[in-house]
């Protein structure tokens, strides 16, 4: 094992500021940013890996591999949240097991942009489609989440709220489906297939020149938000905590031999690593309130951004770039 | 002035939505709202953190006559005994300009 490469993750600035923000709410710094500015970066990251996304899946097109990588991705988004709602619903009621399934089924967008930043650094090319892959696994997690808690709710003679009576499945394919960061990757994929190269050049100085500066202001707030969210975690108990440590770790041993029987490049296969460990903190709280509002954020959000996040981009992307190097040669 | 019942509702910025549409269902003529609003309920601490809106909280303020006011409060009760939340009701003057 390689320790240099975890150390050098560990010195990369936008790390180190993820750790100032991480520190500044445990020393209770009023060190603070505004929720408006955070959202603004978020929607900045996503519109940008989009874009350059779309560019370099104009210059490839679609290949064999590409098609077997996207099928892949919809596969593994809605096989994680199965097997994890069967653990999960010993220890947890119905609704929050299918949240908690449907966060670590679903994606870290935050995390996907962590590890191309980590690619960039270390040269290692990887393929536009992968944008696509990440806005694909978004949504299905959700969807087989919501369909789990409905099956067992009614399994177990639960009457339905209102609200959940009026939420038919189509209705959470919507709401899965027209999530504002599915829409923006989505179209921003869409934008950089259409423009081209031409179009990269002109928005080179927004989408590339500052991007790492973004991701590092952008991480430094998710610092402050995981350490604020750990003090739910201490609600949500100890099974939660070994959950949000060894899911994305299993989850990322079999996104590697997935990785290996497509036969993906080894910056390829450390994003979709990545895709696969990854656990959402944007889209599925937003539509499991809509869809199940008897889970509770307070327990699936704090297991996402607290344990799962913070594992992946500090000691995560580094193991997974050198397990991805070994098992398909660097 | 007129008297009217004035209803403060705080539910969580998801829940918004459903109720504007209750109050749209009733012909409440109009409302005000204050949206990023936090606080803490027996659902926990909304902070207003995070990149979703699930931990930020929305304000409604409707100024009703007191007719209006039986005919909401069934339906809104439903939706709060659902999805949690606060409705106040207290009386008021409204200044006719």
């Amino acid at each position: 094992m390689n320790y240099q490469l975890i150390l050098d993750n560990f010195l990369n600035p936008p790390i180190l500021f993820f750790f100032l923000g991480f520190v500044a709410v445990l020393i209770q710094s009023d060190l603070e940013i505004p929720t408006a500015l955070s959202r603004f970066f978020s929607l900045y990251l996503l519109l940008a890996i989009g874009f350059k996304g779309g560019v370099e899946l104009r210059h490839s097109g679609i290949t064999l591999e590409i098609s077997l990588t996207l099928l892949a991705s919809i596969i593994m988004a809605s096989l994680v949240p199965l097997y994890a709602f069967f653990l999960l619903k010993k220890s947890f009621n119905v609704y929050n097991a299918a949240a908690i399934a449907a966060t670590y089924g679903s994606v870290s967008a935050v995390t996907f942009i962590t590890a191309t930043s980590f690619l960039n650094d270390v040269q290692q090319p990887y393929g536009g489609h992968m944008v696509a892959a990440l806005a694909l696994m978004e949504s299905p997690a959700i969807i087989v989440g919501v369909a789990l808690a409905n099956f067992y709710r009614d399994r177990s003679g639960q009457t339905k709220s209102k609200r959940e009576q009026r939420s038919s499945l189509r209705n959470v394919f919507k709401e899965a489906f027209s999530n504002g960061s599915v829409v923006l990757i989505l179209g921003s994929l869409l934008i950089g297939i259409l423009s081209g190269e031409k179009g990269a050049t002109a928005l080179s100085p927004f989408t590339e020149d500052i991007f790492k500066g973004m991701l590092t202001f952008f991480l430094l707030d998710m610092g402050l938000l995981a350490a604020k969210r750990i003090k739910g975690i201490q609600r949500v108990g100890s099974f939660a905590i070994l959950f949000g440590l060894a899911v994305p770790i299993f989850n990322s041993i079999v996104g590697l031999g997935v990785a290996w029987l497509i036969g993906l490049s080894v910056g390829d296969a450390l994003l979709f690593v990545v895709l696969c460990a990854g656990a959402s903190y944007i889209a599925v709280p937003a539509a499991m309130r809509m869809a199940l509002p008897r889970a509770n954020p307070g327990v699936y959000v704090p297991m996402a951004l607290a344990i799962t996040f913070p594992f992946n981009i500090v000691i995560g992307i580094p193991i997974y770039y050198y397990a991805a190097g070994w098992l398909l040669g660097s | 002035m007129k008297a009217v019942k004035r209803l403060e509702i705080i539910v969580n910025s998801p829940d918004l939505e459903e109720v504007i549409e209750v109050l749209e269902q009733l012909k409440i003529a109009g409302y005000t709202i204050i949206k990023e609003v936090v606080g803490k309920g027996e659902r926990g601490i909304q902070d207003g953190d995070g990149l979703t809106n699930v931990f930020t909280n929305a304000y409604i303020l409707v100024a009703c006559e007191e007719k209006q006011l039986a005919t909401l409060l069934t339906p809104l009760q439903e939706l709060l005994e659902e999805v949690g939340g606060v409705c106040l009701v207290s009386d008021a003057y409204w200044l006719i300009n």
